[in-house]
């Protein structure tokens, strides 16, 4: 299984470990949870003046509601610690997900353009995204979620000039 | 080289009124056809006139647009870009810089044909909407516009790598690799996968069924009501001639799609890249530079590998939608063809040492419960409420052995082998598929883990290249981790250019 072949020895390849990842800030985890529990807040809206105005038993949506809601806080705060990025000399890198984890690297030398964005919750707890895009993907090929706006600005920056330098 | 004077804006030849007029007709048809088919039977008269009227008006008014779309639509060369304008209401125009063609292909639909004139289309790695289209030139003006084009962008090329002058030779003194005969192509034709092109087919006429639904079925509706009671207690006797005509629609619209788009057939492999002209009444002629292939993939189905016939997909740069149109199928290919075509865009394929990697069982399992055990356990389930007698499950366990069977002949089919050049996998056991991409064309990597291979330490790994992505499932974390290592090393250390 080994890359046995190779010319050159595989202990002189660069390695991608679990030191070169940066945890993502804490805010990110909160911003998370607030997301989720607003849209679960407007389903119970939904719920609670059904409950009210019709004649519908308020267990049939508290309960399951409640138990998403602790599905949501388990799966978050354990995820968390699988989220992080990496940003090395050659290649930025970007992993997350506790049930279903995936990672992604992405070579300066691919990357086609890199743009910085910000939603409304975003500003609200001053959070960004830095996507990377390279050719042939339909949609962004790497986010990097859960960064300050002005980290997010300087690593968008970094990247910008040292995929430039590959042109 | 060129007499082309393409310093001054330059027209289409002046039979493209004729090419322009019958586009517009076709456009038109497709719109008025919906009027036409609602009043079908009865008599149609708007503002005094009837059809004849009415298409007198339209056809002089398209006359006159066209001919204002003619005199509308330049060509010309400007500083390092080849520039497009046209719109009769709406200017527009087209820049594509000579760095950016991808290919330059010609086409002739059977009005092009008949007039001896020739549509030249401009392919750029960027959106459609950046494509130049130029749909009359004449013959031998289309040729040469074709070659200055193309030497313009080698010369581009060039430039920065190679400083040796290099002279486009025409296709027309070359031989080809491959020319498909008649006979060849019938079986091409016979060899398909009749179930897909049948499937197509049932589409296309479903979808212009239900689009005239109002006119065309409403009317039997009440009499198609009646037969269904009857149709439902000979259905079991219809089945058969059912399933048989609809084999003999799809063994035939396969033989006639396959004539038509592949007759007289001749693909080459030249200096800059691959070559190929087709079609019988639509005459088309692609060609696409070597740097420019992000991928080859070779596939094949049970009665194509009794004959040994093979056919190449040549994987282009850009995204899933444009893709899917440029996808370029060289069809019936025998072994040898094709290791020639293989060996001159993967030249160091053989004789490199490679590491081999195959998939945990656990492809196994998982294939044989969601596709064997599971529809196995739903219809014994509805077998055992409604009450029905033992040897209506016995069906159920040759079904199980034939699932289990064609999962562990695909589980096995499955293989990824890589060396310090490229990453080659292979997959499939009914419909074997190879595709091979080097390295350094390799766009991001990623790897992915689900809870269940979390457990067995297993990880999915995707190669994305700028042509679509490609997956490996079920690696051993340590082999994958290495693997995805090794392959940023190589895309990182690597100054090839990728297109």
């Amino acid at each position: 299984m080994l890359l046995e072949n190779l010319k050159l020895e595989i202990d002189a390849i660069p390695r991608l470990e679990e030191r070169d990842f940066v945890d993502l800030e804490r805010d990110y985890l909160y911003y998370r949870i607030t997301g989720k529990v607003l849209f679960l807040m407007l389903l119970s809206g939904v719920g609670a003046s059904v409950s009210l105005f019709g004649k519908l038993y308020f267990g049939y949506w508290l309960y399951p509601i409640l138990g998403i809601l602790f599905l949501v806080f388990t799966v978050e705060l354990i995820g968390f610690k699988y989220r992080g990025y990496a940003v090395r000399s050659k290649d930025v890198s970007f992993r997350s997900g506790w049930l279903y984890h995936r990672m992604t690297t992405v070579p300066l030398n691919r990357v086609q353009h890199c743009e910085f964005t910000q939603g409304p919750l975003g500003r609200l707890f001053d959070l960004a995204t830095v996507k990377v895009f390279t050719a042939g993907g339909n949609s962004s090929d790497l986010d990097i979620r859960g960064l300050r706006k002005e980290n997010a600005i300087k690593l968008r920056d970094h990247i910008t000039t040292l995929s430039a330098d590959y042109e | 080289m060129s007499k082309l004077d393409l310093i001054e804006p330059q027209r289409q030849a002046p039979l493209g009124v004729a090419i322009i007029f019958f586009k517009n007709l076709r456009r038109a048809l497709n719109f008025v056809l919906a009027v036409i088919v609602v009043n079908l039977g009865t008599g149609f008269e708007v503002l005094g006139m009837g059809y004849s009227g009415w298409g007198i008006i339209l056809s002089v008014f398209f006359l006159i647009y066209s001919f204002l779309q003619y005199r509308k639509f330049y060509f010309y060369v400007s500083g390092d870009n080849f520039v497009i304008e046209k719109g009769v209401l709406r200017q527009e125009k087209i820049n594509v810089p000579f760095s950016r063609i991808q290919s330059v292909n010609t086409r002739q639909n059977i009005i092009q044909r008949l007039l001896n004139l020739v549509g030249l289309k401009v392919d750029t790695a960027g959106s459609i909407a950046q494509e130049i289209d130029i749909p009359a030139l004449s013959k031998d003006y289309a040729e040469e516009l074709r070659n200055y084009l193309m030497q313009k962008r080698y010369e581009f090329v060039e430039d920065e790598t190679l400083e040796q002058e290099k002279v486009l030779k025409p296709l027309s003194g070359q031989k080809p690799l491959l020319s498909l005969s008649l006979s060849d192509l019938l079986k091409v034709g016979f060899t398909q996968n009749h179930l897909r092109s049948g499937l197509i087919l049932f589409a296309i006429v479903n979808g212009y069924i239900w689009q005239f639904e109002e006119y065309l079925i409403k009317p039997f509706e009440p009499y198609l009501e009646e037969t269904a009671k009857n149709l439902l207690t000979t259905w079991f006797l219809l089945l058969p001639f059912a399933v048989a005509a609809f084999l003999i629609i799809s063994v035939l619209t396969s033989l006639v799609s396959t004539v038509l788009r592949y007759y007289g057939f001749s693909f080459y492999l030249t200096e800059e890249g691959l070559e190929m002209e087709s079609g019988l009444f639509n005459r088309n002629s692609y060609n696409v530079p070597y740097e420019k292939i992000q991928y080859f993939r070779w596939e094949s189905n049970p009665l194509r590998r009794i004959i040994g016939y093979r056919t190449l997909k040549v994987k282009q740069a850009g995204n899933q939608a444009i893709n899917e149109r440029k996808l370029i199928g060289i069809p019936g290919l025998k072994s040898r063809p094709l290791l020639k075509v293989i060996q001159k865009q993967y030249p160091d394929r053989k004789g490199t040492k490679y590491s081999y990697y195959q998939p945990h069982k656990l492809l196994f399992l998982q294939r044989l419960f969601w596709l064997g055990l599971l529809p196995s356990l739903v219809v014994s389930a509805i077998l055992f409420t409604q009450n029905f007698l033992w040897y209506f499950y016995l069906p159920i366990a040759p079904f199980l052995i034939l699932v289990a069977f064609l999962s562990y002949k695909y589980w096995r089919s499955i293989g990824l082998r890589v060396n310090a050049n490229y990453v080659e996998l292979r997959r499939g056991y009914v419909f074997p598929k190879r595709m091979v991409i080097p390295n350094y064309k390799l766009q991001n990597l990623s790897l992915s883990q689900s809870f269940l291979q979390g457990f067995r330490k297993l990880q999915s790994f995707h190669f994305h290249s700028a042509a679509g992505t490609i997956s490996m499932a079920h690696l051993p974390d340590k082999a994958s981790r290495e693997l995805y290592d090794y392959l940023a090393y190589c895309i990182e250390s690597s100054n090839a250019k990728w297109m």
